[in-house]
């Protein structure tokens, strides 16, 4: 079974490191953190949850795309945006998720593509609401030590 | 075009030895093994169209004697043994010659000049067109329509007088996609002018989000987008923000 992004709500303290992870890889010089693809939330004060694409297998993203741009990369599992995209932005009005962005700076329909097979936000979270694997991630124990990333300052932006 | 893409075509793209897939044009080729061939009208969505003759390349074959000829690479399908040459001398003239005339036609367009200068050209050496807009009529709005099925965009007159326009108004469903996929940002368009939206000499409403008060789109856009996909009408009416928060709401409630 390939790889998946398993979220797990109550694990997700909403420190947006997955948000800031997400903007680096993904934004353009100047960094636009608007622009993330995930996206962490506290709801009613107190309850926390991070959301993302979930990769639909039956995408009405894909349903609605005119032109075809939205293909299954057969390497990652996720539905990449690919330069067939004509910007009529279907795509962001018909995902049920509101997981499919237009991003007016650049011209561009942004979503998630799991950075290629190697997540960056379920790389930087701390606290595993987000992990990418092949299995749901089991129960955390508290006494168990997590390894965590260094904070995504460090990150270098990749040239584009 | 029924592309085979199973079986593979052995090309020499200047000089670079190819395995390309059968059915794909020579430009398509080239750009995959990072090949950079100047283009306007060409566009990965939409089907190729060969408006702007910037793309030229130059062929031959083993089996030509010698011979040589120009052709446009985003309709030429790669064949067994071509060999291409996309810098030649020949080929940097041609593309110089029609950059000088879309200069005289564009003369007032960013995009032309920088490709132009790109060539040497600074200045054009014919007459400039009067009171130009920055089209170069790559129909690229008018596949874009097509593509979208609201088929509003079309190419009317014919010669030196061709322009783009829209015939019927009500055919158009104001969703900016032909102004955004325009190379030279030849199509004006005004959003959220006393919250409407402006193109092609038409006034659209735009339809909010109920509870974040954002625009999601043209009323036309939405009924033709849920219409043509299948979907529920109801997936076209909020905002992907407000939808995200509500995924979030879903996805904290499955747990707790």
């Amino acid at each position: 079974m390939s790889k998946r992004l398993f979220v797990t709500p109550y694990r997700c303290t909403d420190c947006k490191n997955c948000e800031v992870a997400c903007s680096f890889v993904h934004t353009r010089n100047p960094m636009k953190p608007a622009l993330t693809r995930v996206r962490a939330y506290t709801l009613m004060g107190e309850i926390k949850s991070v959301v993302l694409c979930l990769q639909c297998e039956d995408a009405a993203c894909q349903t609605v795309c005119p032109t075809g741009a939205l293909t299954r990369n057969p390497d990652t599992g996720a539905i990449d945006r690919t330069d067939a995209c004509i910007l009529c932005k279907a795509c962001t009005m018909a995902c049920p998720f509101g997981n499919i962005h237009f991003d007016p700076a650049y011209e561009e329909i942004v979503k998630c593509d799991v950075c290629g097979g190697d997540p960056a936000c379920a790389k930087y979270c701390p606290t595993r609401a987000l992990v990418w694997a092949e299995e749901p991630s089991p129960d955390l124990d508290p006494e168990e030590e997590i390894e965590v990333m260094p904070l995504p300052w460090a990150m270098t932006m990749p040239a584009k | 075009m029924p592309k085979d893409r199973s079986e593979k075509v052995r090309v020499t793209i200047d000089g670079r030895s190819i395995d390309a897939e059968k059915g794909k044009s020579i430009l398509e080729v080239a750009r995959e093994c990072g090949i950079e061939i100047p283009s306007l009208c060409y566009h990965p969505g939409l089907e190729s169209f060969g408006a702007c003759r910037l793309c030229v390349v130059e062929i031959t074959k083993p089996g030509w004697e010698g011979w040589k000829k120009l052709v446009t690479s985003c309709l030429y399908p790669v064949e067994e043994e071509l060999i291409i040459d996309t810098r030649s001398e020949e080929v940097r003239e041609n593309r110089s010659v029609v950059l000088d005339l879309l200069l005289a036609r564009v003369p007032e367009s960013d995009v032309i000049r920088q490709l132009a200068a790109e060539y040497g050209i600074h200045d054009t050496s014919y007459t400039k067109r009067e009171d130009a807009d920055t089209c170069i009529m790559c129909t690229i709005c008018v596949r874009v329509c097509d593509a979208i099925g609201a088929n509003a965009i079309a190419t009317l007159s014919r010669g030196p007088d061709k322009y783009v326009d829209v015939p019927d108004k009500d055919a158009c469903i104001g969703c900016l996609a032909c102004a955004l996929s325009c190379p030279t940002n030849a199509i004006p368009f005004e959003e959220f002018v006393n919250g409407k939206r402006k193109i092609w000499g038409r006034e659209f409403d735009l339809v909010y989000d109920e509870i974040s008060h954002e625009p999601i789109g043209t009323p036309e856009q939405i009924d033709h987008f849920a219409e043509k996909s299948g979907l529920p009408k109801e997936y076209f009416l909020k905002s992907d923000k407000v939808r995200k928060k509500e995924t979030a709401v879903t996805f904290a409630r499955v747990q707790f």
